[in-house]
C-alpha cells in the first residue's frame, strides 16, 4: 500500500506508483499525452496539499486524478465529434508494456471489449487498490453498482477468454 | 469459501501498466523540487555564512596568542655558599654531660636558562642544621 505520509522523495514514489496512477487517469482521458497531463497536474496537487491528510493516501491521489480528468474534459470538449468518437475507442494495447505471453496478451486485448463503466472499476480495483466503497464514491454510484460492474466485467474477460483459448 | 475470480484478478494484476514518459518526470522535478533561484539563494546564504564563519575563526586563530610550548630549561649554574658554623655556649643535658651546639647555615642556588624563551629559573634555597657536639669533661 502507499505510504506517502513518510518523508519520502517524490521521485521514489513517483517511480514505484507513476504506471498505475497513468492507467487509471487513461480511463477518464482521450488520449495517452491528457493521460500524462492529468498525472502530472493531480500528483503535484496530491504531493503538495494532500499527501498529508489523514485517511487512505491511495483514495487521494486517484480522487486527484479524477478530478483532474474531469476538469480537462470540460477544458477540451470543443473537440470534435470524430475526433472523440475515435479516441473512444480504448487502446489497451498500447496501456501497459509489451507481454510475450499470449493470455496476457489476450487479457489485454479483452479489457477492450469491455464497456467503459465496467473497465474503469476494473482499472480502480486491480490497479487502484481500492474497495467497492471507495470506488462507488469515486464514480458516484453505490457499492452495489460498483460490485455488480465487477461481476459483469469477470465474466465477460472469462468468456472472452475461454472463447480464444478454443480458436 | 473461494473467490472465483481470484485466478483471473492476479492475472489482470501481472499485466505491467506503461509508465508516464520522462517529459512528466521532468515536469515533476520542475514543481516539486525547489526552484533554482531558491536552491541559488540558499546557497549564496550557506556560501556567505561559511565565508564569516571562516573569517572569525581566523581572525581569532590570528590574534589569540598561540599557546606557548613548554619551556626547555637547562642547568647553566650550581652554587652552594660557604658553610657558616656558629658554635654556640655548652649545653648541660639531661644525664649530666656536656655538650656545644653547633648551627651551620649555607645556600643552594641553581640557575636553569631557556635559550629559546631567553628565561632564566633561579632556585635559591637556604639550609640550616642545628646539632650537638658532645664534650668530654676531665
Amino acid at each position: 500500500m502507499i505510504d506517502a505520509h513518510a518523508d519520502q522523495d517524490w521521485r521514489a514514489w513517483f517511480a514505484e506508483h507513476g504506471a498505475r496512477l497513468r492507467l487509471i487517469a487513461r480511463q477518464w482521458t482521450r488520449s495517452e499525452a491528457d493521460a500524462d497531463d492529468v498525472v502530472q497536474e493531480a500528483f503535484v496537487r496530491f504531493w503538495k496539499h494532500q499527501r498529508h491528510l489523514p485517511g487512505d493516501p491511495n483514495a487521494l491521489v486517484v480522487t486527484s486524478i479524477r478530478r483532474a480528468a474531469l476538469d480537462l474534459l470540460r477544458r477540451t470538449d470543443r473537440r470534435s465529434g470524430r475526433e472523440q468518437a475515435v479516441a473512444a475507442e480504448a487502446e489497451t494495447m498500447t496501456w501497459f508494456e509489451p507481454e510475450a505471453d499470449p493470455c496476457q496478451q489476450a487479457l489485454i486485448q479483452s479489457l477492450a471489449l469491455l464497456s467503459a463503466e465496467q473497465r474503469e472499476v476494473v482499472v480502480l480495483k486491480v490497479w487502484g487498490e481500492l474497495t467497492f466503497d471507495q470506488i462507488g464514491e469515486k464514480l458516484q454510484v453505490s457499492p452495489n453498482t460498483a460490485a455488480s460492474r465487477w461481476r459483469y466485467a469477470m465474466e465477460a474477460l472469462r468468456k472472452h477468454i475461454t472463447a480464444r483459448a478454443h480458436d | 469459501m473461494t473467490d472465483p475470480d481470484h485466478d483471473l484478478t492476479s492475472a489482470l494484476a501481472s499485466l505491467r501498466p506503461r509508465p508516464p514518459g520522462p517529459a512528466v518526470t521532468a515536469a515533476l522535478a520542475r514543481e516539486l523540487d525547489p526552484p533554482a533561484a531558491r536552491r541559488g539563494v540558499i546557497l549564496a546564504w550557506s556560501t556567505g555564512l561559511a565565508a564569516a564563519a571562516a573569517l572569525v575563526l581566523g581572525l581569532y586563530l590570528g590574534v589569540a596568542p598561540a599557546e606557548a610550548p613548554a619551556p626547555s630549561y637547562q642547568l647553566v649554574r650550581a652554587e652552594q655558599s660557604p658553610a657558616n658554623v656558629e658554635v654556640l655556649r655548652p649545653v648541660r643535658l639531661d644525664d649530666g654531660s656536656f655538650a656545644r651546639p653547633v648551627r651551620v647555615r649555607w645556600d643552594s642556588t641553581t640557575q636553569w636558562e631557556d635559550p629559546r624563551s631567553r628565561t632564566r629559573f633561579i632556585n635559591f634555597r637556604p639550609n640550616e642544621t642545628t646539632t650537638l657536639l658532645p664534650l668530654e669533661t676531665y
